[in-house]
């Protein structure tokens, strides 16, 4: 035996026990490595639903707060961006009601001043203006939004071709749209003569109504509530164009 | 009822799109040039496959790029005739790039290449010009006499509705 074995037979003799409980230690590291992937996720993913359930409940409030802070210290760049939005809304909504009461207001005072008015008593005796010019809906084109093409028409009179028609109505549409660059803004009406178009606009479609008469703000509001309507009704999912032809001649008529 | 379809003749000014959509329609020719200006519709029922096709051709005013053409006019097309004249090179110098234009934003819609005006070409020699220019062109026609102005169309049709 030379003297390398005999130092290996010595480190043997007097580190079993250290060497021996290394190896313990190398065997359980190794188990821990095989098993704590598996367990890990099992915590990690408890506690994120833990934390995600709890997330309204703790963070809400710190969210709330901070946002309040946030809009408090930058009021004038909230102001600034909601402004374009909330105005465009409010201006719209006090235009078109307004416009409502002035002609109401006319209407009344035409009622009361005009000698080719006259008045009648109803049964509560309140006084009643008979109208002495009627609006009515002539033709009724659904057409769909890009293409221009006709998903539906109904008119009283067949004179015009409606593929012509809806291809114009969506050029001019398109042109006017495009040419005054007002953002999301949409062409509603367009009024020749004795006619008005009035145009209420879909996601994917609108709507032309060609109407004869006066056809004041307060008739196209009416009209306006019709035709969202018909397309909370009708206007849901495959369409056929004769359906849809079928529908607005019932609709339009009843 | 008649399935409806929008077609859209895209192009340079002059290259004769207003002329070909009369021809097909109504089969007239004027030589007396009118500046398209917007948009012009007209359309033409055809028969494919024993099914009557409306297609609702628009006619718009020719730009020298067609991506300066106004994009709500090419919306919902079913398919286009990308027009070019073989009397004026700027007409297709351009082509590759604005093919590509439609291809990237109208991916699913067919197109159909054509060159107008064959009857005051030599069409051989001007097929040695585009082979130059890697150029593949569908048709070459004539608004004028009338020569494959029908074949377009209803190659086009059959392109859009499958063969």
């Amino acid at each position: 035996m030379n003297d390398s074995e005999k130092l290996l037979h010595l480190k043997r003799l007097i580190l079993n026990e250290d060497w021996n409980a290394a190896q313990r230690i190398f065997k359980r590291l190794d188990e821990l490595d095989k098993e704590l992937p598996g367990k890990m996720d099992d915590i990690v993913t408890k506690r994120l639903d833990k934390y995600t359930h709890e997330i309204p409940e703790k963070l809400g409030p710190v969210i709330t707060q901070a946002l309040g802070e946030e809009i408090k210290n930058s009021q004038d760049k909230v102001v600034e961006a909601l402004f374009p939005i909330i105005g465009k809304m409010i201006k719209k909504y006090i235009q078109k009601e307004i416009a409502i009461l002035q002609e109401n207001i006319n209407k009344q005072l035409r009622g009361t001043f005009s000698i080719f008015s006259f008045r009648k008593k109803t049964k509560k005796g309140e006084p009643q203006t008979i109208e002495l010019i009627k609006s009515d809906i002539e033709q009724v084109f659904v057409i769909e939004k890009g293409s221009g093409l006709v998903i539906g028409s109904y008119t009283k009179t067949a004179t015009v071709d409606e593929d012509m028609i809806s291809g114009m109505l969506t050029a001019i549409k398109s042109f006017v749209e495009d040419a005054f660059q007002g953002g999301q803004q949409s062409l509603e009406l367009i009024q020749y003569e004795l006619y008005k178009i009035h145009i209420q606009n879909f996601s994917s479609y609108y709507i032309a109504v060609v109407i004869s008469g006066p056809a004041d703000d307060s008739f196209r509001s009416r009209l306006e509530d019709k035709l969202f309507d018909f397309s909370e009704q009708y206007m849901k999912g495959e369409v056929d164009k004769l359906i849809i032809a079928n529908k607005l001649a019932n609709f339009f008529e009843s | 009822m008649s399935v409806s379809k929008k077609i859209v003749l895209v192009g340079h000014y002059g290259v004769g799109k207003s002329s070909l959509i009369r021809r097909f329609v109504q089969n007239i020719f004027s030589d007396s040039y009118q500046v398209t200006i917007g948009v012009h519709i007209l359309k033409k029922t055809v028969s494919f496959k024993g099914e009557e096709i409306t297609l609702v051709l628009w006619d718009i005013e020719g730009k020298e790029n067609i991506n300066q053409t106004r994009a709500s006019y090419l919306l919902g097309t079913s398919g286009f005739i990308f027009v070019v004249d073989p009397t004026r090179d700027t007409t297709y110098q351009n082509l590759k790039e604005e093919l590509n234009f439609l291809d990237r934003n109208y991916p699913k819609t067919p197109v159909i290449k054509l060159v107008n005006k064959s009857d005051l070409i030599d069409v051989e020699e001007f097929k040695k010009v585009l082979a130059i220019q890697q150029l593949e062109m569908d048709f070459f026609s004539s608004a004028k006499t009338g020569d494959n102005v029908e074949n377009v169309f209803m190659q086009l049709v059959t392109k859009m509705l499958g063969t």
